[in-house]
C-alpha cells in the first residue's frame, strides 16, 4: 500500500505512456504503470461531466483530499497483517452468528504467496512459450492469447481527449456576452414599465407609444440595412457564381446542395460564437444551407412576383425580406405593415378578453408564474442565433408573452391591456430581431444598445424603488439605479467570463471509436434532426 | 466459506473431473421479447447446461409470462413480478428486489450470478446482492456509451457503481472493452472480450444449383457467376433508427442506383427513418428497383438475406454487429461503416469498409458491386469460413474458463496472466475478496459525493441482508430439485 501510493499516481499524456509501454514489451502491468491505468480511468469518472464543460484537469492533481480513492490505492490492508483481517464483517457474518464478527483469516497470505510465486515461474515459462504469435484487435482470428489479454501497445490507441477544444480568450467573451445582457435589460425593462403602468405612475399610452415609435425607427433602420445587405449579395453572388459554376457542374440535380449565399455572420464578427460555427461545422453548414435556401426561394419570388407574400402576414414581422427588387421590397413592405395594423386591431378585439382571463387567479401566483416565465424567457433564448434564423427560440418568445399576458390580468382597465400586451409583442417579439441585425451590422451598433439598455434598465429600476413624492420623479435614485446598474453589468461580465475561462483547464472530453459516427451528408435535405 | 481455501490451492491436475457451476443470469431483457441480447443470453445458457453447469436465468414478468418456466435443455427462467418503466427495463429500486433474490439464489444453490446489459437495472440490483451475500459475480456488458450527453454520464455514474465491485466483466468486442474500462474505471486485465457468435444452421446460404439441373431459372439465383447483366440485389436488415445510418442509407440508394442500373435493393425493418426511405424512393420513382418490406421476424432474416448479394451496413454505432456475421454467414459479401466494433468482426476478404460518409459508402458499395461482378469473391466459401470463427460452444467454453478464474480453479497467473511481483497491487485490483470494509472501500472511490451515497447503499444493503437473515433463516429455505445434469465436457472437445 505505502509503495503504491509513494509512487506517483500521475497520468501522463498518451505518447509518452506508449513510449514506456514499448519499452517493457513483454510484460504486462508492471507495477507502476498498472497503478498508472487505474489513476487515468479513475480519472475518467470525473471526466463524465465532461458535456457539460465541467470536468477535471487532466493532470491528477496528488494533493487533492479524494485523490488517495482510486481503485489501486483501495486495496486491502490485511494482505500483509493477517490479524486486521479477523475484525472484517463478511457475508458468512450474517448467517454465522456464533463466533463474531470471523472466525479466522480468510487466507494464509504467506502460503498464498508462495505458491503463486512457484507458479509464476512456471507460468511465465509456459507463457513466452505460448505467445509467439503477435495478438491482434480482431474477434474472428484464433488467437494464442486469453480473453482479458490487455495489449500495451493498442488498448486505448484511438482515444482522444479533448479534440475539439476552442481555448476562449477573455474578451471575445466578454464581448459575447453582452447578448445575455441585453436580454436580460430588455426583461428588466418590460417588468419596469409593467410596474409603472400598474402603479399608475406611467401613463400607459405613453410606453406604447414610445414603444412604437422605437419599434418604428428601429423598422426603417432594419429596412434600410436589409436593403444594402441584399446589394452586398448580389455583387457577391454574381462574383461567386463563376467560381462556383465549374463544382456544381455534376450535382445539378441537386438544388439544394448548392451553396449560393456564403455565410455572412462568419465572415465579419471575429468572436468565439463565429469560432465555434467553425467548429462544429454541421452547424455553420445548416446555417448556412438555410441563407442559401432562402436566397433561392428569393429567387423564386422575383420569377413570380411575391404573390405568397400577401398570405402569411404574421410571420412577415419576422421574416427578413428576400428579393432585392425594388417592386418586391416595396411588396413587402406594405405586406408588413398589413400585418402590423393586423395585430394592432386584433389585439385591440382581444385585450378585454386578456384582462378577464386569468382574473381569478391570485395575485401571488400571478407573481410566482411570471416571474418562472421571464426566466424561462431568458435561460431558452437563442443567444447563438444568426441573423438567418426565422423563429428563434419559440419557447423562449412565447414564455416571455404568456408572462405579458398573466400579468395583464392584473391591470384595471382594457386600454391598460391592450398597451401592455403590444408592449411586449414590441420588447419579446420583434425587439431581439433588431439586436441580432444590428450585432450583425455593426459592433459599434451592438455596443450602442447595450449600453442604453443597461442605462435605461438600471434606472428605470432606481426610479421604480424610489417611490415618487408629490409628483417629483427621484431622479437622484434614479441616477443612483443606473450607476449600479453599469457596475453591476461589468463586474457581472467580466467576473463570469474570468471564471468561465478558469473553469475551461477542466474540461475533459473523452472520444474514441465507441462514440456514435457523425455521418457526413452532402444532400442535407434528409438531414434535419440531429 | 469452503470454497475460499480450495481457492488458494494450486489448479488441479487435468485428470480430476471439472468443477462445474450453478449459474444465475440476470437480465431484464429476454424471451418472449425479442432481441440481441436475449438470444445471447439463451444460447449461452444453453451450451453451458450442454457443458454440465446448472443454469437459470432470472428476469422480470411479461404481460404472458410470470413465475418460473422451463426451457429447452432443463433452463430455469424466473420471472419475478416487477414494474417495467421504459423499453422493458425495470424500475430501478436498489433494494426490493433483495429478498426475493436470495431465495431464489438459496433456493437454487446459485454460485456465480451473471448479469447481462449495462442498462437493464435489475442486472445491476443482483450483482450487488449477489457481492452483499458472498456470491461470484460476472457481468456482460453489449453495448457502447459515449461519455458526452447527460444520459450517458447518468448511466456511466450507475454501472461505476455496479462494477466498482464485481470480479469480472465481460465485453464483446475490443472496442467495446476500452469503452467499458473507461465507462466504470477498471482494471483491463478484469475484462475479457468474449464475442458474439451464431447459430450458424440457421444461416445457411441457398444450396447451389448444379448447373445440369436447372435448364432455366424463372430468378436469378444469388449464387455465381454472376453475368454482367444479371441483376444485383442488395440487402438492407437494420431498424431503421438514426443510430443505423437511416440517413446515409436513404441519401447513398439513389446515387448507388444511378451508377449501378442493374441493381435492386431490399430493405427490411422498420422505425421513425423509414418515411425518409419512402419518400426518397417516390421522389426519385425507385418504386421497381427498391423493395421495403418492413419489420421481418428474427426467424425470417436469413430469407431475406438470401436474396441477395450484398449486405449493406450503414451504422453509426455498433458493438458487435452480429447481423453481419448472420449475413456472411448467408453468403452475402457485406459492406458496412468502420465503427465501433465492427472492424474486428469480419475478416477483409467478406467486407468493404466504408467511412461514414455519403461518397466512400457509394464508393464502397460500387467497390463490392465490381468485386462481385467480375467475380473475384468466392462469396460461396463464407457459409464454412464464419462457421469456424463463431460458435456458441466456443463462446459458452470461453465463459467458463472466466468462471473457473474468478473461482480459483485456474490460478490467478495463468488467467490474469499477471507476472506475481507485487502481491498488495495483484489483492487491490483483483483480489475480490467479500469482506465489508474492502467493499466500501472499493465503493468510496467512485467519486466525492456518489461515493458516500454508493457505500450507504452497500451498507444498507448489508443490513438487509442480515435483517433477512434474521427473518427468513437459511435452515429454513428448502433446495430446489436440479435437472439431471450433463456430464462435464472435457477441454478437448470443440
Amino acid at each position: 500500500m505505502s509503495s503504491l501510493t509513494s509512487q506517483s499516481l500521475k497520468v501522463i499524456p498518451i505518447a509518452a505512456r506508449k513510449a514506456e509501454r514499448t519499452q517493457q514489451p513483454n510484460r504486462w502491468y508492471p507495477d507502476g504503470q498498472a497503478s498508472r491505468v487505474c489513476a487515468m480511468t479513475s480519472n475518467s469518472d470525473h471526466g463524465l461531466g465532461l458535456g457539460l464543460g465541467l470536468g477535471l484537469e487532466l493532470e491528477l492533481d496528488l494533493d487533492a483530499p479524494h485523490r488517495g480513492l482510486t481503485r489501486s490505492a483501495t486495496l486491502p490492508l490485511e494482505i500483509h497483517s493477517p490479524r486486521v483481517g479477523r475484525s472484517h464483517l463478511a457475508p458468512e457474518d450474517a448467517f454465522n452468528t456464533a463466533s463474531p464478527p470471523r472466525r479466522k483469516s480468510t487466507f494464509d497470505p504467506s502460503a498464498v504467496n508462495d505458491s503463486r510465486r512457484m507458479r509464476s515461474k512456471l507460468g511465465s515459462r509456459s507463457r513466452s512459450r505460448r505467445r509467439r504469435r503477435n495478438w491482434k484487435k480482431l474477434l474472428w482470428v484464433n488467437q494464442s492469447y486469453p480473453d482479458n489479454y490487455t495489449d500495451q501497445a493498442t488498448f486505448l490507441e484511438n482515444l482522444q481527449r479533448n479534440p475539439r477544444l476552442q481555448p476562449y480568450e477573455f474578451w471575445p467573451l466578454v464581448a459575447d456576452s453582452t447578448v445575455i445582457l441585453q436580454q436580460t435589460c430588455s426583461v428588466t425593462i418590460f417588468v419596469v414599465c409593467f410596474v409603472g403602468i400598474f402603479q399608475e405612475r406611467v401613463s400607459p399610452v405613453a410606453v406604447v407609444g414610445w414603444g412604437s415609435f422605437g419599434t418604428l425607427v428601429g423598422w426603417l433602420l432594419w429596412d434600410w440595412w436589409v436593403g444594402q445587405e441584399d446589394e452586398d449579395e448580389v455583387l457577391q453572388r454574381r462574383h461567386s457564381n463563376r467560381s462556383r459554376a465549374a463544382r456544381e457542374q455534376p450535382r445539378k440535380d441537386r438544388p439544394h446542395s448548392a451553396i449560393l449565399g456564403t455565410n455572412p455572420s462568419a465572415g465579419t464578427s471575429v468572436t468565439n460564437l463565429a469560432a465555434a460555427e467553425r467548429a462544429y461545422p454541421q452547424l455553420a453548414m445548416r446555417q448556412s444551407h438555410s441563407v442559401s435556401a432562402t436566397s433561392l426561394q428569393s429567387g423564386a419570388s422575383q420569377a413570380s412576383t411575391a404573390a405568397r407574400n400577401s398570405s402569411d402576414s404574421a410571420e412577415e414581422l419576422h421574416q427578413r425580406p428576400s428579393s432585392p427588387h425594388r417592386g418586391g421590397r416595396m411588396n413587402l413592405r406594405l405586406g408588413t405593415i398589413k400585418s402590423a395594423v393586423l395585430i394592432y386591431f386584433t389585439l385591440l378585439g382581444l385585450s378585454p378578453i386578456l384582462k378577464s382571463l386569468t382574473r381569478s387567479t391570485s395575485s401571488d401566483s400571478i407573481w410566482a408564474m411570471s416571474f418562472w416565465l421571464l426566466a424561462i424567457n431568458i435561460f431558452f433564448y437563442d443567444y447563438s442565433g444568426g441573423v438567418g434564423v426565422k423563429f428563434p427560440a419559440s419557447l423562449s418568445t412565447n414564455a416571455a408573452l404568456m408572462a405579458s399576458t398573466v400579468l395583464a390580468s392584473r391591470l384595471p382597465s382594457t386600454g391598460q391591456v391592450f398597451s401592455l400586451t403590444l408592449f411586449s409583442i414590441e420588447v419579446f417579439g420583434l425587439f431581439p430581431v433588431f439586436r441580432r441585425y444590428a450585432r450583425h451590422q455593426s459592433w459599434k451598433y451592438h455596443v450602442t444598445i447595450s449600453t442604453l439598455l443597461v442605462i435605461g434598465a438600471g434606472g428605470g429600476v432606481g426610479l421604480i424603488l424610489g417611490g415618487e413624492k408629490d409628483g417629483v420623479w427621484p431622479w437622484k435614485s434614479g441616477l443612483l439605479g443606473v450607476l449600479v446598474a453599469v457596475v453591476i453589468a461589468i463586474v457581472a461580465m467580466g467576473g463570469c467570463s474570468w471564471w468561465l475561462i478558469g473553469l475551461q483547464k477542466y474540461k475533459n472530453a473523452i472520444n474514441g471509436p465507441w462514440d456514435q459516427a457523425r455521418p457526413i451528408i452532402i444532400s442535407r435535405r434528409f438531414w434535419d434532426d440531429e | 466459506m469452503d470454497s475460499k481455501p480450495a481457492q488458494q490451492l494450486p489448479s488441479p491436475p487435468a485428470k480430476m473431473p471439472r468443477r462445474t457451476y450453478n449459474i444465475a443470469m440476470v437480465s431484464d431483457f429476454f424471451f418472449p421479447q425479442p432481441g440481441g441480447v436475449e438470444s445471447h443470453i439463451y444460447q449461452l445458457a444453453t451450451k453451458l447446461v450442454d457443458r454440465g453447469h446448472k443454469v437459470i436465468i432470472i428476469t422480470h414478468a411479461y404481460e404472458d409470462r410470470k413465475g418460473i418456466r422451463w426451457l429447452t435443455n432443463g433452463i430455469k427462467v424466473f420471472h419475478v413480478p416487477f414494474a417495467v418503466i421504459y423499453r422493458s427495463a425495470t424500475f430501478p429500486t436498489v433494494f426490493s428486489f433483495f429478498p426475493l433474490f436470495r431465495n431464489i439464489i438459496l433456493r437454487e444453490r446459485i454460485e456465480i450470478v451473471h448479469g447481462h446489459a449495462s442498462l437493464s437495472s435489475l442486472c445491476q440490483e443482483a450483482i450487488l446482492h449477489a457481492r452483499t451475500m458472498g456470491l461470484r459475480t460476472v457481468f456482460t456488458d453489449h453495448s457502447l456509451v459515449g461519455f458526452a450527453d447527460a444520459a450517458s454520464i447518468l448511466t456511466n455514474k450507475l454501472l461505476k457503481f455496479t462494477l466498482s465491485d464485481v470480479d469480472h466483466v465481460i465485453c464483446v468486442s475490443h472496442t467495446c472493452k476500452e469503452n467499458t474500462v473507461l465507462r466504470a474505471a477498471l482494471d483491463p486485465l478484469m475484462v475479457s472480450v468474449i464475442p458474439n457468435a451464431l447459430v450458424s444452421a440457421n444461416f445457411k446460404p441457398l444450396p447451389r444449383p448444379e448447373p445440369g439441373s436447372l435448364p432455366f431459372t424463372q430468378h436469378p439465383l444469388p449464387a455465381h457467376p454472376l453475368g454482367p447483366s444479371d441483376t444485383l440485389t442488395i440487402v438492407v436488415v437494420s431498424r431503421l433508427f438514426y443510430n443505423k445510418g437511416t440517413d446515409l442509407l436513404t441519401a447513398a440508394i439513389p446515387r448507388i442506383l444511378e451508377n449501378h442500373p442493374n441493381t435492386r435493393f431490399v430493405i427490411a425493418g422498420s422505425g421513425p427513418k423509414a418515411i425518409d426511405l419512402e419518400q426518397m424512393i417516390e421522389q426519385n420513382v425507385l418504386q421497381d428497383k427498391v423493395e421495403m418490406l418492413g419489420s421481418i421476424r428474427h426467424e425470417k432474416v436469413r430469407d431475406v438475406m438470401v436474396r441477395g448479394h450484398i449486405y449493406l451496413h450503414p451504422s453509426l454505432t455498433e458493438a458487435f454487429g452480429t447481423v453481419i456475421v448472420e449475413a456472411a454467414s448467408c453468403g452475402l459479401y457485406v459492406v458496412c461503416t468502420a465503427v465501433g466494433g465492427i472492424p474486428e468482426v469480419l475478416p477483409s476478404h467478406m467486407t468493404v469498409f466504408a467511412k461514414p460518409e455519403e461518397n466512400d459508402l457509394v464508393a464502397a458499395t460500387g467497390r463490392a458491386i465490381g468485386a462481385l461482378r467480375a467475380n473475384k469473391v468466392r462469396t460461396e466459401k463464407f457459409h464454412e469460413q464464419v462457421k469456424t470463427m463463431y460458435s456458441w460452444t466456443n463462446v459458452a467454453k470461453r465463459t467458463e474458463r472466466v468462471y473457473r478464474g474468478i473461482f480459483g480453479d485456474i490460478s490467478d497467473d495463468e488467467f490474469y496472466g499477471y507476472d506475481v511481483g507485487n502481491e498488495a497491487h495483484w489483492s487491490a485490483t483483483r483480489g475480490r475478496n467479500f469482506a465489508l470494509i474492502d467493499r466500501l472501500k472499493r465503493y468510496y472511490g467512485c467519486g466525492v459525493w456518489a461515493g458516500k451515497l454508493f457505500c450507504l447503499c452497500v451498507v444498507i444493503d448489508y443490513l438487509i441482508f442480515v435483517l433477512c437473515e434474521w427473518i427468513w433463516p437459511r435452515k429454513q429455505i428448502d433446495f430446489a430439485r436440479d435437472w439431471p445434469r450433463k456430464p462435464p465436457a472435457s477441454d478437448d472437445d470443440e
